[in-house]
Order: C-alpha cells, then sequence, then structure tokens
C-alpha cells in the first residue's frame, strides 16, 4: 500500500464515521463537532487532491466560521435532552430511508456507467502551488466575474436580511 | 468468492491506485448520508448541517474532477458552493433563533407558524 | 516530505523538536510573565525559590501535577476532559509551519528548518488557528456552569469578529510579495531596502527591507487582532474575573489548567513568529542577505556543510530575538492596559478595525497596481 493510498483511506473513514456520527448522534452538540472533524477530513482530502488553497479556505470559512456559528447557537440554546432525535412516523420512514436507498442506487449506476475518467490518471501536476492559486484568481476575475459580483450583491443581502431578523419582536436588542 | 464487479475498472489495484471514482464513491457516500440527515432529523440545526454535509459532498466532487480533467473551473464552484453555503447557514441559523424565541423548542414542525 | 529513510528520519524528529521547543518555552515565558508584572507594576514577583525565582517553575510543576483530578457534577466528562487536549492543537500545528532559520544543505540533502513547508503556508495557519474556538466552546459547554458558558460563548464571538481583521489585514501583505508561502516572503525582505516604482529602482542603505516599513497599518491591524485571536489582555473578556470568575477554565485546575496555558502561549508564539515573517523579515539579519551570511559563515567553517549549518544557526538565533522580543510586548502590554468593555471590543473589531483593514487592502492593490503598470 502506498501512502497516498494509505492517506485516502484513512481520511475517507475519518469523513465517512464522523458523517455518519453527524446524522445518527442524538445530541445536536455532539453532531455538530463531528460536523466539524468531517469537514477537516474534507478539507485534507482537497489537500490531496491538489486544491491546497480550497483546502485552507474550507478549514477557515466551515470549520473555523460556520460551524463555530452552529456550535454557539446550540450552546446558546442550551438543549439539555432532545426528546426525540428522527421523526415519527414508522411508514413515511421507511419510505425516506427507500428514497435515500434508491438515491444511492442511482448513484451507484452513475458511476459504474460513466467510468471513462476512470481511468486517466494524475495529471502532469502543473497546477499546483502558489501558481494554481493565481490561476484560480484569475479565473474568478476573468471568466466567472459575473457570478463574482452577484455572490458579493447575495452576501450583502443575506447579510441585512439576517440582521432583520435578528432584530424582529423579542430579539436580544429588542427594545421593550 | 467474487467481491464487487470490477469489469469497468482498468486493470489496477482498487486499493492501492486511487483514482478519480474513489473520490466520486466517496462523495456520493457523504451526500446520501447527508440526505438522510435532512430527511429523518426533526431538529432544524442538524437538519441545517445534513445540507452543509450535502454541500461538501458535492465540493468533492468538484474539486476531484477538476483534478482529472486538469482544469481549475471546478475549483472556482466550489468557492461559489462555500459562500452560498456560509449565506445560507447564516439564515437558517437566524430563523432557528427567532423560533427558538417563541416556542423554545427548535423542532422542524415549529416551522410551519413561520408565516406572518 | 522525504524521499529516503534518513531524510524521512531527520524530518520526522524535527516535527518533535518544534512541538518541544514550544512547550518548553512555556515555563520561561511563564516566569518571565511573573518577573515582567513584577517589575512593571513595581512589585517583586516570585523571588523565594532559587536565584531569581528560576526554581519556581519547578514548584508550579510539581504543584500543577499533584492537584487534585477531580471534574464538576454537572460536567459533560468527555467535552470536559477532551477541550484542553484540544487546546494544544492550533498554536502546535500553526508554530510548526513558520520557518525558523534559514534551509540547512547537509550533503545532497536540504532541510527547511520548520515543521513544514507548505506553498499556502498563510492559509494553512489561519486555518488551523481558527480552530482554537472549538476548544473554548467545548471547555464552557463542557464544564456545566454558567460562568464558563458565558465567557465561552464571549470568546467565540470574539474570535470570529476579529479574525476578519486578521485576514484582511493580511491581504496586503500577501499582494505585495504575491505568495502565500512564508519562507519566499522571508527572502523577498532580505537586505537593505530596494524596490521597483515606475520602472526605476529605488533603493536606501539605511532601512532594512522588511514588509513594515510597506504596510505599517497592516503591522498595527495584525497585532491588534492577535492579541484577541489569543484572549490576552485587553480582549480577555472571556476571562474577565471580575464578571466570570476565571471565564471558560473556571472549573478547571492542576494539569488541565496548565494544558490550557500552553496552548495560548502557543498562540502568543504563533502570532509573534507571523509578525516577525510578515513585517520584520523572519529570520535574517536586518540589513543581511542569507548570500552574505553564507559567506561570512564560509569564512569561519571552511567546507558548504559547516558554513550552510552556521548560517543556519546564526539566522535560528535572530529569529529567536525577534519571536523573544513580540513575546516581551505581548507580556508588556498585558500588565500595562486595562480589559475593554464587551461594547467596546465589538465596535473595535467591527466599526474600526475592519473597515480599516479593508482600506489598506484596497489602496495597496491600487498602489500596488499603479507601482508595477508599464505607463
Amino acid at each position: 500500500m502506498t501512502a497516498d493510498s494509505f492517506i485516502f483511506w484513512m481520511l475517507a473513514a475519518v469523513t465517512l464515521c464522523s458523517g455518519l456520527a453527524v446524522v445518527l448522534v442524538a445530541n445536536p452538540i455532539y453532531s455538530a463537532l463531528c460536523l466539524a472533524m468531517t469537514m477537516v477530513g474534507v478539507s485534507a482530502l482537497f489537500a490531496t487532491l491538489g486544491a491546497y488553497f480550497i483546502a485552507g479556505v474550507q478549514m477557515i470559512v466551515y470549520a473555523g466560521a460556520v460551524l463555530v456559528l452552529f456550535v454557539m447557537v446550540l450552546m446558546l440554546f442550551d438543549l439539555k435532552t432532545e426528546l426525540g432525535t428522527f421523526s415519527r412516523g414508522k411508514i413515511s420512514g421507511l419510505l425516506k430511508i427507500a428514497t435515500v436507498g434508491v438515491l444511492a442506487g442511482f448513484l451507484a449506476g452513475v458511476f459504474s456507467m460513466s467510468s471513462e475518467l476512470a481511468g486517466k490518471s494524475e495529471s502532469a501536476g502543473a497546477l499546483a502551488g502558489t501558481e494554481a492559486s493565481k490561476t484560480l484568481g484569475g479565473l474568478l476575475f476573468t471568466k466567472y466575474i459575473l457570478g463574482f459580483e452577484a455572490l458579493g450583491v447575495l452576501l450583502l443581502v443575506i447579510a441585512i436580511g439576517v440582521v432583520g431578523l435578528a432584530r424582529s419582536k423579542g430579539g436580544t436588542h429588542a427594545k421593550h | 468468492m467474487h467481491v464487487a464487479k470490477v469489469e469497468h475498472m482498468p486493470s489496477t489495484n482498487i486499493i492501492t491506485h486511487i483514482g478519480l471514482n474513489h473520490y466520486l464513491v466517496l462523495s456520493a457516500l457523504l451526500f446520501v448520508i447527508g440526505m438522510a440527515g435532512v430527511l429523518l432529523r426533526r431538529n432544524v440545526i442538524v437538519l441545517l448541517m445534513s445540507l452543509e454535509l450535502m454541500l461538501n459532498a458535492v465540493n468533492i466532487s468538484f474539486v476531484a474532477f477538476g483534478k482529472y480533467l486538469d482544469k481549475l473551473d471546478g475549483q472556482v464552484l466550489v468557492f461559489f458552493v462555500m459562500t452560498v453555503a456560509a449565506a445560507e447557514a447564516a439564515v437558517g441559523l437566524a430563523i432557528a433563533v427567532s423560533i427558538f424565541k417563541r416556542y423554545k423548542e427548535v423542532d422542524i414542525r415549529f416551522f410551519e407558524h413561520l408565516k406572518g | 516530505m522525504g524521499s529516503d529513510a534518513f531524510e524521512i528520519t531527520i524530518n520526522g524528529i524535527k516535527l518533535v523538536l518544534v512541538f518541544l521547543l514550544m512547550v518548553q518555552a512555556v515555563p520561561v515565558l511563564v516566569w518571565l510573565e511573573r518577573r515582567g508584572s513584577g517589575f512593571i507594576q513595581n512589585r517583586f514577583g516570585p523571588n523565594r525559590v532559587g536565584p531569581l525565582g528560576l526554581m519556581q517553575l519547578l514548584a508550579d510543576a510539581v504543584k500543577f501535577l499533584t492537584k487534585e483530578e477531580f471534574s464538576p457534577k454537572a460536567a459533560t466528562k468527555l467535552l470536559f476532559y477532551a477541550a484542553p487536549v484540544f487546546a494544544l492543537i492550533p498554536g502546535t500545528l500553526g508554530f510548526a509551519a513558520i520557518p525558523m532559520s534559514s534551509p540547512l544543505h547537509w550533503g545532497n540533502y536540504v532541510f527547511p528548518i520548520q515543521g513544514y513547508n507548505m506553498g499556502v503556508g498563510i492559509v494553512f495557519i489561519l486555518g488551523v488557528s481558527s480552530l482554537a474556538a472549538y476548544t473554548i466552546l467545548m471547555a464552557g459547554w463542557g464544564s456545566g456552569n454558567k460562568y464558563a458558558l458565558m465567557g465561552a460563548l464571549r470568546a467565540s464571538a470574539q474570535t470570529i469578529s476579529y479574525e476578519l481583521a486578521l485576514g484582511l489585514s493580511l491581504v496586503g501583505i500577501i499582494m505585495m510579495y504575491g505568495t502565500f508561502n512564508l519562507s519566499e516572503m522571508i527572502s523577498a525582505q532580505e537586505g537593505t531596502m530596494v524596490f521597483h516604482a515606475f520602472g526605476n529602482t529605488v533603493s536606501t542603505g539605511w532601512l532594512p527591507n522588511w514588509g513594515i516599513f510597506y504596510q505599517p497599518l497592516a503591522a498595527v491591524l495584525f497585532f491588534s487582532a492577535t492579541f484577541a485571536e489569543s484572549n490576552r489582555i485587553p480582549f480577555d473578556l472571556a476571562e474577565g474575573e471580575a464578571e466570570l470568575v476565571a471565564g471558560f477554565h473556571t472549573e478547571y485546575g492542576g494539569f488541565k489548567m496548565l494544558l490550557f496555558f500552553i496552548g495560548e502561549y502557543g498562540h502568543m508564539m504563533v502570532a509573534s513568529g507571523l509578525m516577525a515573517t510578515f513585517f520584520f523579515g523572519g529570520y535574517n539579519i536586518p540589513w543581511t542577505t542569507t548570500e552574505q551570511v553564507y559567506q561570512w559563515a564560509m569564512g569561519i567553517a571552511g567546507t558548504a556543510d559547516g558554513a550552510s549549518a552556521l548560517t543556519s544557526l546564526v539566522h535560528f538565533l535572530s529569529y529567536m530575538i525577534k519571536l523573544g522580543a513580540f513575546l516581551w510586548i505581548f507580556i508588556w502590554i498585558r500588565w500595562t492596559l486595562p480589559r475593554f468593555r464587551y461594547d467596546q471590543l465589538m465596535d473595535l473589531g467591527w466599526k474600526t478595525m475592519l473597515p480599516w483593514a479593508l482600506a489598506n487592502t484596497v489602496i495597496s492593490a491600487v498602489v500596488i497596481f499603479a507601482v508595477s503598470y508599464s505607463w
């Protein structure tokens, strides 16, 4: 077993186990911490794919900011015990699991049928290190400039909307 | 004793030779786990977290395709997905907080009172 | 990392050494902090155990190890015990990514004097240090104590807020050097000040080519934001003892407390190392280049291997002096300034530092473009 494959299998195991734990663990705080673990694993997977910059951004944005928000909100609620972890209804639950199973089947089918790329070995590795980050920035500001600007507008809208939601009746800064 | 069907794979060892399919399967599994979470859990915040899991799964396949096609466009899309996910988390959490303030619980079924 | 067994072994040992360096610096810093506080506030500080109170460290170690091991009844055991261990991770990983000296050429091998040389050094360090918020949240919630929880919520809100200013203040530096790699940044700061503007080469013989002369505002913002990141006075609202007993580590004692201490000092060391790397020439000796130092070492050692080793050693000492200077500033400020109020803290982060960091980014971008554009 080479080092590369060992790292991949280890990361895959970490990511999948912690991902499963997110869904299965009853306490939402443990769920959030497991999700943080998943994010770190995904970030490491990006690094194995040569996307170092994306891996760093994944750590900063997801593991460092978004999930900290989740954990903070959960701790603010301080839910000591959760009454029911999963939604009620045996038949609908079975249906949901069946849906998930069908989706998994579809995905498996798609992968087994479209393995043209699978034989393609790794690229020459021309896109690595700082050069890749520079090319990425270039792409972002030329080919994808419209999407980039749209994201800026989206973030502004979201910021204003969230402030509006948080200041609604009964907020922490409400005027009584 | 036959293991999995391997006729579509090239004649390399599936354990030691990591290719695109490995990353795609991993991404699919994560996506399915996330989807199960969204369908089955009741806590709104866990639902949001499962959504994040699904988005991450998609990101893995973007980056993997980008690498094996030798293009960076996949990584640009990952950027977009991350930004949208952060925005979605912010709004979702804000709504969850206002639901919690009203009902002292974050069960998904309280979301039917959102109107007005 | 390595290509053969020898190189892999050396690189493995190096990782352990970097960790030990960080952990072993903590007792020295604790001693310095106590003596320094005594000196600054005109009182004695520890001076009974051994000469200059140096043996106080051993006494402290015994105290930390022999304290009663307990956890509160309301605590969530798993998180309560995991939090102090996780506190070590951000500091250790971050510190290992900072280059501490010029690479050592030994025979056919090249050993960078740092834990690992990364192409995206800054992004990695920012990423791992943003994980520190989990430690605090785990400790605060796991203790099952309302003061601990309040402290943890405050601390994580503060960490997230100041991460923005921290990251943005570095954008100017990244644009200027055109790289994320810390080693490349350091080699760009060698020697005396030389830069190209409007097609001309401007050089001064009396200023070192340091980042702070190009990005002074970024240096101020970065240094202030690192104080907030490491939860030190004047940003230590997480443990404001007048309001919250001791904040997120109220329930911790003995060795668990010590681990939080090491985590905090690790943050300080990462911050000081980054400050030296971005703005003060890293391991370089002021006004000299690596090449000049190598020539000097060649004159003493004679062989290429010896000269390279001597160069690395001299640069390592230079880095340690810079690191120590910034650590001393951390201690100095802690015992000089009072603590912010919470609303002042948030105002400073969001209404002062963030706009200034944004302005710095925009102005740097315009200036870099204008200076390098062929008119």
